[in-house]
């Protein structure tokens, strides 16, 4: 086994192509920051890491446009961008130390989704390595563009399965002038639902909204369902919010960080842990809060939830989910992605196409790409 | 000519009243809105998904070109049947399936027009964002082939940021159910592929869409100028400022002026641009960003900033941008649009140099368009009558269009490629940019029979490359 750092995007293709000619297995990473995230890995007769393709290739404030190599990490990158008040409002996992390519290639996302989106709307370019050596660009530096195929969506999610990104285009997001996060407690699943439905009909438009079980909740010495919702603008804006949020209680911004923050300190502290994400519609959330034992984190906007787990479940109730972090290595057996849905057969095709002879991060994807 | 047999089954599956190939007829089908032509050889009317995959399988077994058809409305050439064969026009799939406001989703056909999507749940306070300025015509099959955008997508996102997943038909005649309306569903984001890939991978049969709440309060605002290249610095201002309005629509003189004549909105015939800004959201919110956009259009050399006093003085503005082609027909009987995008610091000289261009190619360009978000829409004015017309026009869009490419934009910000653009393709996008998109195209449609020679240059489209894809060693 074997590291190559390229420091040039045409470096890491020619590594790619090489590797394809001898048959060579790769894993391919940014930081190597989740490890646990997806499916098999190790073992893999080379390892590429992008760490030394960090550079900012286009920065220009102006137009909230930004041009970056896939190895920057996200945490430098957001400090870069604050000190004009700009933001990629991701919020990903593992923020410290994951690289900006391992974010996006993750699709991690975090609780102002509700508002800004996640990576599929941030995203208004990218070139990535194919196997075969070439370097492929999707989408450019503008806002609006649908020139050509926007094969750089495949990328985003893919966990590194069909090729390597090199660089990614963002529209960048103004900062909002002052935030304020507020918090109530319900007794029950269906009343902070009904909050929660009642707030998705109102005039509001939080940034985030979140909905935590009660084992979530204690961990953020909070009891009970608790709806977490943030909100952005000048001060009177806020002050609407307060108005109109009853019975919640404004606290502190930091609780931000611990949600996010939340993956990363459950895996370190339950190694054969596993964090479960499903896919629901809003009209399931009663069941997804309670079908875990352990905490649920819900983009209650969204529908997307996380559930933690000690130890891997058994099986996996019967909502759109994977077992999206597992134990390093993976137990035997182990099923991250029971119930592969109907467009399976399509994707299949496409990794064959992109990687005909399953080199690239074999069956990362949940086991199964 | 069709065929007398594949006519008798087409007549068998959709019933005498299911097809038109009569000459006549067909002429209604061989164009858009762009300025190319071709008639089909056949133009069906399926009624549901089952249909249109038997449809498509007698197409495959006859080796027939097969075109999907919205309204028609497109403005590159994306529905002309430039090889002939099937054309399958989508207008009698166009039933809403499922409104679910709790979920914030509706399931529709792809004939359903995009306005109707907001107009059946526009009295519960939703809506969907992606507004077309042909938005009472165009479906949102046509949407979902060109990713269109809109007005009011400067905020909140083009048609790929709607759409949630797709029931579609493969070139084979095979359905498949894609994404959902669930998000982040695990595996490759197809559903992101397929939005934009212009009818010439799959036909979609159904779309999960999005829908959002109505904003609170909407406030709209007219700055008048002397000069377009004051209210072209007001765009770069506003976006440097980090001031996000909802839209940020651009008039240049002539353009204002035969959007006045057509529709008396309320345009000022002296001024030489006008910036229509609209902000949504919150009370609150919009108020205070009422000043400092107001202060910005004054400080870059606004004449004046008037605010719409009432829903009737806005609907009346919007009237007159959403029809300003209908506005240029009256004056022009040929017009030739383009969509070139730049990034927005680029918009004033841009501007400057289409008049350039319009000099040079002795043609008259007027322009107006989605400022906020870079798009340009240089409208080229000839007389197709006139030989060398339509040449000149040609040449003046694809200098602009080069122009676009130079400053670090796009070729197309919405309206696509199609059989417009195909060979600018070359001067934006490496050849293995290129031989990837050709790949994926051959992926889905290795027979190259669904809408074929639109997108790639030629050349690079599929009949010409052979990608062997092997089948894969390795399993897991
Ligand atoms: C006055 C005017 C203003 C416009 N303003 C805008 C604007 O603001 N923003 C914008 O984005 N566009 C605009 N357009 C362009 C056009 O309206 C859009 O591209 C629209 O999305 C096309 O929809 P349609 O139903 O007319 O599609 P058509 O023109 O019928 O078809 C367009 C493409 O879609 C494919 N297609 C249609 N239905 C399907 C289907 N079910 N499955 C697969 N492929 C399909 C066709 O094969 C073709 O390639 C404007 C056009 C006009 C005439």
């Amino acid at each position: 086994m074997s590291l190559f750092q390229p420091d040039s995007a045409e470096a890491l293709a020619a590594a790619l192509a090489q590797a394809a000619h001898d048959r060579q297995t790769i894993e391919t990473g940014g930081a190597f920051s989740k490890v646990r995230a997806g499916g098999p890995r190790g073992g893999a007769q080379l390892t590429l890491s992008t760490a030394k393709l960090n550079r900012v290739l286009n920065y220009e404030p102006r137009d909230l446009t930004l041009s970056v190599e896939a190895g920057m990490p996200f945490a430098e990158l957001s400090a870069l961008l604050a000190t004009n008040q700009q933001m990629i409002p991701l919020d990903p996992p593992y923020s410290a130390t994951a690289t900006i390519g391992g974010v996006v290639a993750a699709n991690s996302s975090g609780p102002r989704r509700r508002w800004f989106g996640t990576a599929r709307d941030l995203i208004i370019g990218m070139q990535y390595a194919t196997m075969e050596g070439k370097l492929v660009q999707s989408g450019g530096m503008v806002v609006k563009n649908v020139a050509g195929l926007d094969t750089g969506k495949l990328h985003i999610g893919a966990l590194g399965t069909l090729g390597v990104m090199t660089v990614l285009n963002f529209k960048l997001l103004p900062m909002p002038v002052d935030t304020r996060t507020f918090a109530k407690e319900f007794a029950t699943a269906a009343e902070a639902i009904a909050e929660r439905d009642r707030i998705l009909k109102s005039t509001l438009q939080p940034m985030a909204l979140d909905l935590l079980n009660p084992a979530a909740a204690r961990t953020l010495s909070l009891s009970g369902f608790v709806l977490l919702l943030e909100a952005g603008g000048q001060p009177n804006v806020l002050d609407r919010y307060a108005r109109e949020l009853p019975g919640f209680a404004v606290v502190d911004k930091t609780f931000w960080a611990r949600i996010n923050g939340f993956t990363e300190s459950f895996l370190a502290a339950h190694p054969a842990g596993c964090v479960v994400r499903i896919s629901s519609k809003l009209t399931e959330s009663a069941p997804v809060l309670t079908a875990f034992a352990g905490p649920v984190i819900m983009r209650a906007g969204n529908g997307v939830a996380y559930a933690y787990c000690e130890t891997p479940p058994a099986k996996l109730p019967p909502l759109k989910c994977v077992i999206e972090y597992a134990p390093e290595p993976r137990p035997a057996g182990m099923d991250l992605w029971p119930a592969p849905a109907a467009d399976f057969d399509l994707m299949r095709r496409v990794k064959d196409m992109m990687d005909p002879h399953h080199l690239l991060n074999p069956g990362r994807l949940y086991g199964k790409l | 000519m069709i065929a007398a047999n594949v006519r008798q089954e087409i007549h068998n599956l959709l019933g005498p009243r299911g097809y038109l190939d009569q000459g006549p007829d067909l002429s209604l089908y061989e164009y858009d809105g762009s300025i190319d032509k071709a008639k089909p050889d056949i133009v069906v009317f399926p009624k549901s998904t089952e249909q249109v995959a038997a449809i498509v399988k007698l197409a495959a077994r006859n080796q027939l070109a097969i075109v999907g058809r919205g309204a028609g409305t497109g403005l590159s050439g994306g529905v002309i049947p430039r090889a002939g064969g099937i054309m399958i026009s989508f207008a009698r799939m166009n039933r809403i399936l499922e409104i679910d406001l709790p979920n914030e989703r509706m399931l529709v056909e792809p004939g359903v027009v995009n306005l109707d999507v907001t107009l059946a749940v526009q009295r519960d306070g939703y809506y969907f964002a992606p507004d077309p300025s042909s938005q009472r015509a165009c479906t949102i099959g046509g949407n979902v082939a060109e990713n269109a955008g809109g007005p009011h997508t400067l905020v909140y996102g083009v048609t790929t940021n709607h759409v949630l997943g797709l029931e579609v038909v493969l070139p084979d005649g095979t359905v498949i159910e894609i994404g959902g309306p669930e998000t982040d569903l695990p595996g490759y984001d197809l559903t992101g592929l397929l939005t934009g890939s212009e009818g010439t991978m799959v036909l979609v049969t159904k779309a999960w869409l999005r829908l959002m709440r109505t904003a609170e309060t909407v406030k709209t605002m007219l700055a008048i100028y002397e000069t377009t290249d004051a209210a072209a610095d007001t765009v770069a201002e506003i976006t440097a400022k980090q001031i996000t309005p909802a839209a940020l629509e651009m008039l240049d003189g002539p353009m204002l002026r035969m959007v006045e004549e057509a529709t008396h909105a309320g345009y000022p015939m002296d001024a030489q641009a006008v910036l229509l800004i609209e902000l949504e959201g919150l009370i609150e919110s919009v108020e205070s960003q009422l000043e400092p956009i107001r202060a910005t259009c004054l400080a870059c050399g606004a004449r004046e900033v008037r605010l719409a006093k009432s829903a009737e003085e806005r609907d009346l503005l919007w009237k007159g941008r959403k029809n300003a082609f209908g506005a240029i027909g009256r004056v022009s009987p040929f017009y030739y649009v383009q969509d070139g995008v730049v990034p927005r610091t680029q918009i004033a000289p841009t501007l400057r140099r289409i008049g350039e261009i319009s000099r040079e190619h002795g043609v008259q360009i007027s322009n107006i368009f989605h400022a906020g978000d870079g798009n340009m829409h240089p409208i080229i004015l000839f007389d197709a009558r006139k030989p060398g017309d339509v040449q000149k026009a040609v040449a003046a869009g694809e200098a602009i269009l080069d122009y676009c490419i130079q400053v670090g934009g796009s070729i197309t910000g919405e309206h696509g490629v199609g059989m417009e653009k195909m060979e600018l393709m070359t001067k934006l996008f490496s050849d293995d940019t290129l031989n990837m998109i050709a790949s994926f195209k051959s992926l889905f449609d290795p027979q190259c029979r669904l809408n074929p020679g639109k997108l790639l240059p030629t050349g690079k489209g599929c009949m010409e490359i052979h990608h062997a894809h092997a089948t894969p060693a390795a399993t897991y």
